[in-house]
C-alpha cells in the first residue's frame, strides 16, 4: 500500500517531498520527490519534474524525470520530457516525446 | 522496496498525504483527504479532512465539508459540515463548522462559529430569529 496517494479527485499545486511510495491518480503540478517508488496511474495528470526510486507512468506526464533505479512508461501513457534512469522501458502504445539518458 | 507497482489501491477519489510526505502548495477537489504527514498551504475539498496523530497543517485557509483533526493544525476552518478535534490535537485558528466538538485532551486557541439557534427557553425565538441569534444565554 502506497503510504501517499493523490486520489483522482485531488489536485495538488506546489511540491510534493516524500521518503516513501506515492501514487498519483489525479492532478499534480509542481515537483514530486520521492525516495521510493512513484506510479502514474492511468487518467492521472502530473506536470513536474519528477524524482524517485523507480517510477511507473501508465497516465499523462510533462516534465522531466529522474529515477535512481529505473522508469516505466506503459501502454496508454503520454510523456513529454527527458528520462534519465539506468533502465527505461517504453511499451508498445506509449507516447513519448523527449530524450532518453539511461547514463552509458 | 523500491519496485513499483503497475495497480494500487487509490480508493477512488481520495487521497493521503504518508507520514514521512510533505506538501508545500494548494490541495483541492471532490475526494477525500487524509493527511499524516505535512501540509504547508491551503485546502479546498468537497470531501472530509482527517489530520491524523502525527501529521501537521499549516495554512491560510483550510475548506473541507467534515473537518478531524487528532494533529496539529495552524489556520482557519470553514466546514460545511462538523468540525472535531480529538485528543491530542493542537490547533490554532478560528473554526466554523456545523457543528463543533473539542475533545478531552484537544488544545485550541482561536473562536468557534458555529451557526445555530439558541432554544427558546435561552432567548433564541425562533420566529423573529436573527435578532436573538448569539446572544448570550446569562440573560434571566
Amino acid at each position: 500500500m502506497a503510504s501517499t496517494v493523490i486520489g483522482a479527485g485531488i489536485t495538488i499545486e506546489g511540491e510534493v517531498t516524500t521518503d516513501e511510495d506515492v501514487v498519483v491518480a489525479g492532478t499534480l503540478r509542481g515537483k514530486l520527490s520521492a525516495k521510493e517508488g512513484v506510479t502514474i496511474e492511468h487518467g492521472a495528470t502530473v506536470e513536474a519534474d519528477v524524482t524517485g526510486g523507480s517510477l511507473v507512468v501508465a497516465g499523462a506526464l510533462t516534465g522531466n524525470v529522474t529515477a535512481a533505479e529505473r522508469v516505466d512508461l506503459q501502454q496508454g501513457s503520454r510523456v513529454i520530457g527527458n528520462v534519465k534512469a539506468a533502465r527505461v522501458t517504453i511499451a508498445d502504445g506509449a507516447q513519448f516525446k523527449g530524450n532518453v539518458d539511461m547514463d552509458v | 522496496m523500491a519496485q513499483a507497482r503497475t495497480t494500487s489501491r487509490s480508493d477512488g477519489q481520495g487521497a493521503r498525504i504518508g507520514s514521512a510526505a510533505r506538501v508545500r502548495g494548494r490541495i483541492h477537489g471532490d475526494g477525500d483527504l487524509l493527511v499524516e504527514g505535512q501540509v504547508e498551504g491551503d485546502l479546498s475539498l468537497r470531501g472530509d479532512l482527517t489530520i491524523a496523530e502525527g501529521g501537521s497543517v499549516k495554512s491560510k485557509a483550510v475548506e473541507a465539508q467534515s473537518v478531524t483533526i487528532g494533529g496539529t493544525l495552524e489556520g482557519d476552518v470553514s466546514a460545511s459540515g462538523p468540525v472535531r478535534l480529538v485528543a491530542g490535537a493542537k490547533v490554532r485558528g478560528n473554526l466554523r463548522g456545523s457543528a463543533v466538538a473539542i475533545d478531552d485532551g484537544a488544545r485550541f486557541s482561536g473562536q468557534l462559529d458555529c451557526a445555530f439557534d439558541l432554544p427558546a427557553e435561552l432567548g433564541g425565538a425562533s420566529r423573529n430569529d436573527g435578532s436573538a441569534r448569539g446572544r448570550p444565554a446569562t440573560r434571566r
